[in-house]
């Protein structure tokens, strides 16, 4: 049986902040462009996030229309629940063998109503709430996920039916199988994005055991307006912390991980949760311990000299060890760079280890384009081109190419769109011009 | 829905139930895991307001998980926020919603 | 389809029985936090025509606009209104919801109750949703009125001018260029390159900085797209997006090919040499550095007494005079590109001026490179002992810092000092290992990739790093011996005060805007708090200025290292490409419109417009007699409304804001509303 096949200009894969700024900055140039999204919803790490720096926009805000751009764009096809699962070349381009995941919902009749949802018996701790938070095996994944549309997780499914019964629409189906297509593309742009460092990563900071340490994402989530508790509180107990500290370059700069490069977003989210958190609770302490305070961008410095001026306490010193009292307060153990290296224990009631970013996804060995030693797709001449891979046709951007912040993807991606046209033109006019030759020569014959 | 349809579809799922036997069973497991814990955590509430630590420490089970309950039965609108008790909140039963 | 047409173009659509649907947004708890939203929404519900109230966590996400689409599909709704953030975010995003529902665009009505309200009444909530209600209220009186327009849509030229050829604006010419528009390119000095010509060697990746650029320029000079003016300044712009009018002045090159060579060597003015920063000088007739573009040399004008520089060549007198060209561009959009400067410190500002010893990291760099592999000596001394210092004009602090001479402070992080300083001094241990190196910081910020192992390398280099605190930063003097001093309370040792004999001091000086006021008033963008030229939203309009058609590429807009220049110089790229691909642009149709029933033609409103050919009277045929009217040309007009404030006839509006629109508007905020309470 011959493949369904789609024809693009460009095929984008990833659906972060970075993938939909370079399906925009393509397809409003007029190109056509269809967007590989691995989970059910696009959105990627960003759409979690409470309100993002430096300008403290709700992050919904600056995320979901972007998303709904993407959705409504004519030049756009989404293709959210897809994988990429072979690529070869033909003739200057590329096609790839897409496999869609069944959701076990006939997506063009799902209104997203959660019926299912609430009839499902199961819950199962949130990966969208860092696991503080819970949902359902039939779920959509999110409020404001795009598409709107609920998705059955068979792996945590006991299949009694019960969300089958419900639907006004008819719309679960456990018959579904996966499907498999071809994209046919000139070019490709990576936005493959990152993972934090894992939980258990640092084993002198409890190995993910303390229910009070948690990583940066989690307070992400407990600063979010739709996030698990509708309030921040530690997740040991739910009590209201009073004290609370960040241990930053937990996961970075780090030659016991393997990892020395700097992450570079985590002084600043460090310091706009710091910020967001002592409006919330305005008479909580909150402590940031750092090596060095990195704010290198426009307007960061200014920002991390409010944050001071707000009265967060910002202590030179390096978090050798983190423990857990008797009340499973984490107790931080550190040395004060600032007051003669001396060395200090000090209690809070919750603790944020500011996690680093790790590459969230190797394309080395599908689309043929290497990761340096850090992980990271390798950028051959990051200077004048810094989204070209060593592939030609095959672009990076977003944190797929190292870490970066929101507006620095925003950026590249921009910078991708723009490598990307060039190649398209370049290759259109080739064929063009083959075209009009194998033409003459038949005209010969 | 016809007594044929009825049929294949019942059939459909026996033929699911064991492709999926284990993590049907698996997650089974976790139902009635759960099930079991929140009897206990609906025991200890009562029907008043109660804070985690006060129901972890009436039911026994530990208070992270105590809270990770309370929250996916709020979501769900089977528990509600009902007020603050010092720095903790305090979450009650919702009338015709927990069993 | 047949709907569409329908609501698009009936004749009686403005007429039509108003069918208002108005929503609330919360934003995700910015404006619910402090706005009773559900009362708002219940209290605008009962004015008269709205037919829908509702609240949504989130209006711009897909579901929210999903609901409008809904509602105006299900219930006849034929004007939307959302009250949520400031209109400079989403107006445009439900106007887009709008138009997939089938409405005209302009039946939007935008209401922004969160920059507005929300966030500056956090202090009292009862008197910020009442102030949403009356926000609202108004928005429903205008919306009554609203009539369906169109935008207005121009031809584009596809041509750009770029504006600076360091690496932004040549990473900007190509990608445009590349894109099938043409660029011209026009750069002040009589080379291209920039900034990174001056580099020797570049971070994060340790290749040569004109082997590099020299790459770009190539393409850059071999693309047919591709027009270079070298010498070459805007003088002068008007027009709008799609059809600018730039003038441009080009000195001449003042030598010829044939006679350069010569002519250097007659040459005798001689000045300091801005290329190695002064620390060499170069004559009035001269080529940048070796394999510089264009390669003939050229005469450095503004250096020459009167502008003529007189020579003898083969004996015979010859006068060089400067007869700068004149040249007028058509080009449907502007890339600025001017890039950056260095702050230059104080006299004494650690020695600076008064201690030969101590020089700016681009000295440094400059020196290594003009020094080559020979032992490195500086004052007539061989150089042991060498201290660089960070932050020099940069994360200044109010009350900490003394403000410049125009009262400013530099409160930003240049961001490129850090990873630039440590790469340099990575070179110098390369080059001189026996050359003690001392670093002097607070941060170090080698934060982007590769960065962090320029910091490593540096340590196990044996540079020895010291931590200053910011409110104390190190002072450099000249006590009594005859090497300078660096004094700093060192707190990576117990906060010790250190002294370090040194012989040579290396400031890491901080990047500054370029002194571009003309441009800035001619493009009539702004720049932001730190003097950059601002963009319109970091995350939403990273590389665009306010002025349609006019964006931004590399350091111009703030610090950024080469990569993220040339990042931002492409995304620039993608922007204009977007707007000139289809050689056609859409403007808001905010326009003023004449009467000409009612215009007498006293010429009012053209004497007050502040903008070019905006308006004019012309004559025009009334009732056979020919006459005087005013008449608008749309593309001119920003629909600022002077003119309709000028005329005595009432006979100008600015259409989707019409005076009555406003007196409506002003009447339901001032007038009796449905108060909270009514709502309770
Ligand atoms: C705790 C925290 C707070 C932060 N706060 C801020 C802030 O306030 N401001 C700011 O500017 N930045 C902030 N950041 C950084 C910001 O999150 C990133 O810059 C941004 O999310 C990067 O977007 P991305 O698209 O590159 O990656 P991602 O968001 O990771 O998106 C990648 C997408 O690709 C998909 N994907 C991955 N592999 C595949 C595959 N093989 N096939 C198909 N799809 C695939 C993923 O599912 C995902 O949707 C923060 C980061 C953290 C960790
Ligand atoms: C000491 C030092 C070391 C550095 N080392 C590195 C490094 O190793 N690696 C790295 O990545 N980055 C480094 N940088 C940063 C790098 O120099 C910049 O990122 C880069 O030069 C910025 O390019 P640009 O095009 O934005 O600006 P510029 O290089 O400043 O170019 C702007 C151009 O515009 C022209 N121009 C200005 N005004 C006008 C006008 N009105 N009309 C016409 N033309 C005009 C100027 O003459 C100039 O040619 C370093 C910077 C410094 C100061
Ligand atoms: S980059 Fe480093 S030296 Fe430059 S201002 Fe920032 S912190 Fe200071």
């Amino acid at each position: 049986m011959a493949l369904e096949k789609l024809q693009v200009d460009s095929l984008i894969v990833g659906g972060g902040i970075a993938g939909m700024q370079a399906a925009l900055d393509l397809a409003d140039q007029g190109y056509q462009v269809a967007l590989v999204e691995k989970e059910a919803s696009i959105g990627g790490k960003m759409i979690a996030l409470s309100k993002v720096f430096p300008t403290l926009d709700c992050c919904s805000c600056i995320t979901t229309p972007k998303m709904s751009a993407v959705a409504h764009h004519e030049n756009i096809q989404l293709l959210t629940y897809c994988e990429v699962q072979a690529l070869e070349e033909n003739g200057g381009g590329y096609t790839a063998l897409v496999e869609k995941k069944p959701r076990y919902v006939i997506e063009e009749d799902c209104t997203g109503c959660r019926e299912c949802e609430y009839a499902c018996p199961i819950d199962l701790p949130s990966d969208f709430d860092r696991g503080m938070g819970a949902y359902r095996a039939v779920r959509v994944p999110f409020s404001t996920a795009v598409p709107q549309v609920a998705t059955l997780d068979i792996e945590n499914c006991i299949l009694c039916g019960k969300c089958e019964k419900v639907c006004p629409h008819g719309c679960i189906d456990f018959t579904q199988t996966a499907r498999h297509f071809e994209i046919e593309t000139t070019a490709i742009v990576l936005a493959t994005g990152f993972e934090v460092t894992p939980k258990d990563a640092k084993k002198e900071y409890g190995a993910g055991q303390f229910d009070n340490v948690i990583d940066g994402l989690m307070m992400e989530r407990l600063l979010a307006p739709t996030g698990p508790y509708g309030h921040v509180l530690r997740p040991g107990d739910g009590k209201e912390p009073d004290s609370i500290a960040y241990v930053q370059c937990a996961g970075s700069r780090d030659a016991t991980l393997g990892i020395e490069y700097c992450s570079r977003v985590c002084c600043m989210y460090a310091i706009k949760q710091a910020m967001l958190l002592s409006g919330a609770l305005p008479l909580a302490d909150i402590t940031i311990y750092y090596m060095d305070i990195r704010t290198f961008g426009k307007g960061y410095e200014q920002f991390y000299q409010t944050a001071r001026a707000m009265g967060i306490e910002f202590v030179k010193g390096k978090v050798a060890q983190i423990t857990e009292d008797e009340n499973k307060n984490p107790v931080v153990r550190v040395e004060m760079l600032d007051e003669g290296s001396k060395i200090v224990e000090r209690t809070h009631d919750l603790v944020v280890l500011s996690v680093g970013l790790l590459p969230g996804y190797n394309p080395g060995s599908l689309y043929g384009v290497p990761a340096a030693d850090d992980g990271f797709v390798t950028v051959p001449s990051p200077n004048i081109s810094p989204s070209e891979t060593a592939r030609p046709g095959i672009f990076v951007t977003g944190v797929a190419a190292g870490p970066m912040d929101i507006v620095d993807s925003i950026v590249l991606s921009g910078a991708a769109a723009s490598e990307a046209a060039a190649y398209i033109e370049a290759h259109n006019s080739r064929v063009a011009v083959s075209e009009s030759k194998g033409k003459k020569e038949l005209a010969h014959v | 829905m016809s007594t044929e349809d009825k049929k294949t579809r019942a059939q459909l799922l026996k033929q699911l139930r064991e492709q999926y036997r284990d993590t049907v069973d698996r997650t089974q497991a976790l139902l009635k895991e759960h099930n079991a814990v929140r009897k206990e955590i609906f025991k200890a509430m009562g029907d008043e307001p109660r804070t985690v630590p006060e129901i972890a420490e009436l039911s026994g089970v530990s208070s992270h998980e105590v809270l990770w309950h309370i929250t996916a039965l709020k979501k769900y609108d089977l528990v509600a926020e009902v007020g603050m008790d010092g720095e903790y909140y305090q979450y009650q039963k919702v009338k015709g919603g927990a069993s | 389809m047949s709907e569409i047409e329908q609501n698009q173009t009936p004749p009686s659509e403005g007429q039509e029985e108003p069918r208002i649907a108005v929503y609330t947004c919360y934003c995700g708890g910015n404006i619910s936090e402090v706005v009773d939203c559900e009362k708002v929404a219940e209290a605008v519900s009962k004015l008269p025509n709205v037919v829908i109230s509702r609240t949504d966590m989130s209006m711009c996400s897909d579901a929210g606009q999903a609901l409008i689409e809904q509602d105006i599909k299900e219930h006849g709704v034929n004007r939307v209104i959302v009250g949520a953030c400031a209109p400079s975010l989403h107006e445009t995003t439900f106007r887009g919801a709008v138009t997939r529902a089938g409405l005209n665009p302009y039946l939007y009505h935008h209401v922004g109750i969160r920059e507005q309200d929300s966030w500056v009444h956090h202090n009292d909530p009862e008197g910020a949703s009442e102030k949403a209600i009356r926000l609202l209220s108004a928005g429903i009186a205008k919306s009554r009125m609203l009539e369906p327009l169109e935008s207005i849509k121009l031809d584009a030229e596809k041509h750009a001018l770029i504006i600076g050829g360091g690496v932004a604006g040549l990473r900007a010419a190509l990608d445009i260029a590349r894109r099938g528009i043409k660029a011209s390119l026009i750069e002040k000095t009589p080379f291209i390159g920039g900034r990174m010509a001056q580099l020797e060697t570049t971070f994060p990746v340790d290749e040569p900085a004109r082997e590099a650029l020299g790459g770009l320029i190539d393409r850059v000079v071999e693309h047919p797209n591709i027009t270079i003016y070298t010498q070459a300044e805007l003088v002068g712009l008007h027009g709008y997006v799609g059809d600018f009018h730039a003038t441009i002045r080009q000195d001449q090159r003042g030598v010829s090919e044939d006679i350069a060579d010569a002519a250097m060597a007659a040459c005798e003015i001689e000045v300091p040499d801005e290329f190695n920063y002064g620390l060499t000088t170069r004559k009035v007739i001269y080529r940048a550095y070796d394999g510089c573009y264009p390669s003939t040399p050229a005469v450095d004008w503004a250096n020459c007494p009167d502008g003529r520089l007189e020579l003898t060549l083969d004996g015979k007198p010859v006068v060089l005079e400067n007869r700068p060209e004149t040249i007028d561009l058509t080009v449907g959009a502007i890339v600025v590109a001017t890039g950056f400067d260095l702050y230059e410190p104080r006299e004494g500002e650690y020695g600076y001026g008064i201690l030969p010893e101590v020089i700016t990291l681009p000295q440094f760099i400059r020196l290594l490179a003009l020094n080559g592999d020979a032992p490195l000596e500086w004052n007539g001394r061989r150089v042991k002992n060498i201290a660089a210092i960070h932050c020099v004009g940069s994360r200044e602090v109010d009350g900490i810092h003394e403000p410049h001479e125009d009262g400013s402070l530099n409160e930003y992080c240049s961001r490129i000092c850090c990873s630039a300083l440590l790469h340099t001094l990575n070179v110098v241990k390369d080059r001189y290992p026996d050359i003690n190196v001392y670093d002097a910081y607070e941060d170090i910020r080698t934060y982007g990739r590769g960065h962090e192992d320029l910091y490593i390398k540096a340590s196990h280099q044996a540079v020895r790093f010291l931590r200053f605190h910011n409110e104390e930063r190190p002072t450099v003097n000249r006590e009594n011996g005859d090497q300078p001093l660096l004094t700093l309370n060192d707190y990576l040792t117990w906060g010790e005060e250190i002294e370090v004999p040194v012989d040579l001091v290396v400031l890491a000086v901080g990047v500054k805007p370029r002194a571009i006021d003309d441009i800035i008033s001619m493009l009539k963008i702004s720049k932001g708090s730190d003097s950059f030229l601002a963009e319109v939203h970091p995350k939403l309009r990273p590389v665009e200025t306010a002025v349609p058609g006019i964006v931004l590429a590399g350091t111009a807009q703030g610090p950024m290292n080469i990569q993220e220049s040339s990042a931002a110089a492409s995304a620039a790229a993608a922007k204009v490409s977007v707007l000139l691909g289809t050689g056609e642009v859409e403007l808001e149709p905010f326009v003023a419109v004449v009467n000409h029933d009612l215009c007498d033609g006293t010429g009012a409103c053209v004497e007050v417009c502040c903008y070019e050919d905006a308006i004019a009277l012309e004559t025009v045929t009334v009732n056979g007699a020919e006459v005087q009217r005013a008449v608008v040309t749309p593309a001119n007009c920003v629909g600022c409304g002077v003119c309709v404030s000028a005329c005595p006839n009432l006979a100008i509006d600015v259409q989707g804001w019409t005076l009555a629109q406003y007196e409506a508007m002003i009447d339901a905020i001032v007038g009796e509303l449905p108060t909270l309470e009514a709502a309770r």
